[in-house]
């Protein structure tokens, strides 16, 4: 597994594949599908995909994969190791979704929530496959969510394909197990060695697990909790864990979209200039009722002082 | 999601974002240091602040470019106060024309130190001290000597010979900037009702008298939209077809005298407070191509002087 | 500053010692006055794409680009100098602190483009020259 596309820019979300193996676009073939790293607060969150033959679904249990949490780092890159060995059979693909990505998205002007964005991103992952000519029958995915809606949502989205979504799925099907050994080993990888865009110097790399209610990585958010920029850009802005920290200890930040609904914000982009204009200018100014300033200085918000 | 928190007041600031003119940190043309002063602004009649330089021999406007929730890195710090000040050179003749105008009531020739003076606004006194004022001063008024003394007299007819080439060459300006002067607002929401090549000579020559407008009074504006031979717009049913407002409003359309609300017309109204249930429609309906608003709602910003 | 005859000064001899920092026009108020970490946090992540940059602040994506001053014009940050005491209560005093001769401005979200206010805000210097300049006799 070559991380270092994604490394060179982690601010940004970067796919990886393995080669896909011949026989795949020959013989009918099932995909599993997993994420890694949902809930943490720092790193990215991984989706992971793989593929095999159907006909060697049998062989692939051989190679004793299980559900990636149920084993240690170790076990996890010897049977990542293993997967790799098979590669005349088995083929994987990889999303890696950056903290600055997660970050952005959800707190983007129209929110795009995490369920959402991982959706897309399990979608784009079998359409790449599909557009790799791997023969794809049956799909199995791992759901957080409820199952139902997800697996309407990819039958319509994929016709002619099996699709299986299962809480558990990880642990119930081989090859979603391989799966989520893909993406855990890629995100282990990624956070391990997480090279800071930041001009920090020497960032202590005892971040715990990442997620929040481990005291490590309490800890390490309160070291690394800047006043001005709040942190790096390994941790996940919208979760609620880094907001409180930056809300009690970090000095308020105020945006043109805050406090709005969808709403409001389709009516603030559609009014911007008119209405930010008056409110800017409401509260008593040097310009007298009667006087109306021309638009030329309107639309560039420009206009006189009577102090500095 | 984030609390949002309340916006704090702002505490008084001490320091400031500013694009001067060069003129301004010329340090080796003089040894007195540059000032903000606040003089009486010759079109609202109110305080506005100015600059003196180069040992008063240079007036500068300052205009601030202000947006709500903006601040400023600067280097290795942070400054709330989002603005951005200009400091441009700036004609003294508009500030002393309404001494000028003034003055010309007892309808005689006097020294024009004994005109340039404002009780309120000491400072003004130093616009004579600007390198243009003296030299200038006949643009704007008849000059007579006497004894090795100057006097003067306003005239208005110099007044507005001077004010229509000022006009011209803000035209020309607008012109080589493409400066949109029709009467669509720049603005992604509402498409341009003309575009840019559909401008007519009289777009241009209304645009740049209203810019000019902004240094003098209302009175002298209209003189001078007349001295233009540009006829006033005295009401929105000229330029609006009938049908379309009496769908719109069921309210009067008030005629207003004043020229400057076609100038400002996209921004001069603000919403009602409540808006009835065919405006609120309105609201939502496609403006492309339409009027501006001012004229679908009875100008309440106007209206006592 | 209520009263009409209060001054400014500027001490403008203290442009020659003034340094020359770049300046980042941010989408947002930061209710703050004060050091920051610019170049550690914003510079060191600022991403030079083909039409824009890109960079992210507190969680939020931004797009901007850099605007030069117009021509003839500097850019100056004055900061308040705070009189010793006895000295005329009401006049200020300001000295420049920083200069610089272009300004990173940056949207939320949006790429930047010719109709952002800020960049119409640069028009203002030529058209005040054709408002304020000399006429001919």
């Amino acid at each position: 597994m070559d991380l270092s596309s994604f490394e060179m820019d982690n601010s940004v979300s970067c796919r990886l594949a393995s080669q896909i193996p011949d026989v795949c676009r020959t013989e009918d073939c099932c995909l599993g599908i997993d994420e890694a790293g949902r809930g943490p607060v720092l790193g990215p969150m991984v989706y992971g995909i793989c593929f095999c033959p159907v006909s060697r679904k049998e062989k692939l249990k051989e190679l004793k994969v299980a559900d990636s949490k149920t084993l240690t780092e170790a076990e996890r890159e010897r049977l990542f190791q293993k997967l790799d060995e098979s590669r005349n059979y088995v083929g994987w693909a990889l999303q890696i979704l950056s903290p600055n990505t997660i970050s952005t998205s959800m707190l983007q002007r129209t929110k795009y929530n995490l369920n959402a964005l991982s959706h897309d991103t399990a979608i784009a992952l079998v359409q790449y496959a599909l557009d790799n000519g791997v023969q794809l029958k049956e799909v199995y995915v791992d759901t957080v969510g409820p199952a139902e809606k997800y697996q309407e949502k990819l039958s319509q989205r994929f016709p002619g394909i099996e699709v299986t979504v299962k809480p558990k799925a990880d642990s119930l099907f081989p090859i979603v197990s391989a799966a989520s050994i893909c993406a855990k080993v890629a995100r282990d990888r990624v956070v391990k060695g997480w090279k800071f865009n930041e001009d920090l110097g020497d960032v202590d790399p005892d971040y715990g697990s990442g997620y929040p209610n481990d005291p490590k990585t309490k800890a390490w958010l309160l070291k690394y909790l800047d006043p001005v920029f709040g942190y790096p850009q390994f941790v996940r802005f919208s979760w609620s864990t880094a907001q409180t920290l930056m809300d009690s200890k970090a000095v308020p930040v105020h945006w043109d979209d805050d406090e709005e609904d969808g709403e409001k914000a389709a009516q603030r982009q559609n009014n911007k200039s008119m209405l930010s204009y008056f409110s800017a200018s409401a509260g008593g100014n040097d310009q007298s009722q009667t006087h109306k300033t021309h638009r030329f200085f309107t639309e560039r918000r420009l206009r006189s002082l009577n102090t500095l | 999601m984030a609390t949002k928190k309340k916006r704090a007041p702002s505490a008084q600031n001490d320091s400031w974002v500013v694009i001067a003119a060069d003129s301004v940190i010329d340090t080796h043309k003089h040894d007195s240091n540059p000032a903000f002063v606040r003089l009486r602004n010759p079109s609202t009649d109110a305080a506005s602040l100015y600059m003196l330089g180069s040992g008063d021999a240079q007036l500068y406007e300052v205009k601030a470019f202000e947006e709500d929730f903006h601040s400023w890195f600067v280097g290795q710090t942070v400054q709330r106060d989002g603005r951005l000040l200009f400091v441009t050179p700036m004609d003294p003749l508009y500030l002393i024309l309404p001494y000028m105008i003034k003055s010309d009531k007892e309808g005689k020739f006097q020294p024009v130190h004994q005109v340039v003076m404002d009780e309120e606004f000491p400072a003004c006194a130093r616009l004579l001290s600007c390198t243009r004022s003296l030299a200038s001063l006949n643009h704007i008024a008849e000059e007579k000597e006497a004894g090795g003394l100057k006097f003067h007299r306003y005239s208005q007819e110099k007044t507005l010979n001077w004010l229509k080439k000022k006009v011209e060459r803000t035209v020309v300006v607008l012109k080589k900037r493409n400066i949109s002067v029709g009467e669509g607002v720049k603005s992604t929401t509402y498409v341009r009702a003309k575009t840019e090549s559909d401008c007519c000579e009289e777009d241009y020559l209304r645009y740049a008298h209203g810019l000019i407008s902004e240094y003098i009074s209302e009175d002298l504006s209209k003189a001078l939209l007349r001295h233009l031979q540009l006829p006033e717009l005295t009401s929105p049913k000229e330029t609006e077809p009938p049908s379309k407002k009496r769908k719109l409003s069921d309210k009067p359309v008030k005629a207003g005298e004043d020229y400057t609300k076609f100038n400002s017309a996209d921004f001069a109204w603000k919403p009602p407070k409540k808006m009835t249930a065919a405006q609120k429609t309105l609201a939502k309906v496609d403006k492309t191509g339409m009027k501006p608003m001012s004229s679908f709602f009875s100008p309440k910003v106007k209206t006592e002087k | 500053m209520s009263c009409n005859t209060s001054v400014t000064h500027v001490h403008i001899s203290s442009v020659s010692q003034a340094q020359r920092a770049p300046v980042h026009l941010m989408p947002c108020e930061i209710e703050h006055n004060g050091p920051a970490q610019v170049s550690q946090y914003l510079t060191a992540t600022t991403k030079d794409r083909k039409y824009e940059k890109t960079v992210s602040f507190r969680g939020r994506g931004l797009k901007g680009q850099e605007l030069s001053c117009p021509q003839g014009y500097t850019g100056l940050v004055l900061k308040e100098v705070v009189d010793k005491p006895g000295s005329d209560q009401e006049d200020r005093t300001v000295r420049v602190s920083s200069v610089f001769d272009k300004v990173t401005y940056w949207n939320l979200e949006t790429p930047p483009n010719s109709d952002d206010t800020v960049v119409m805000a640069m028009d203002w210097p030529e058209l005040a020259e054709a408002i304020h300049g000399p006429v001919e006799d």
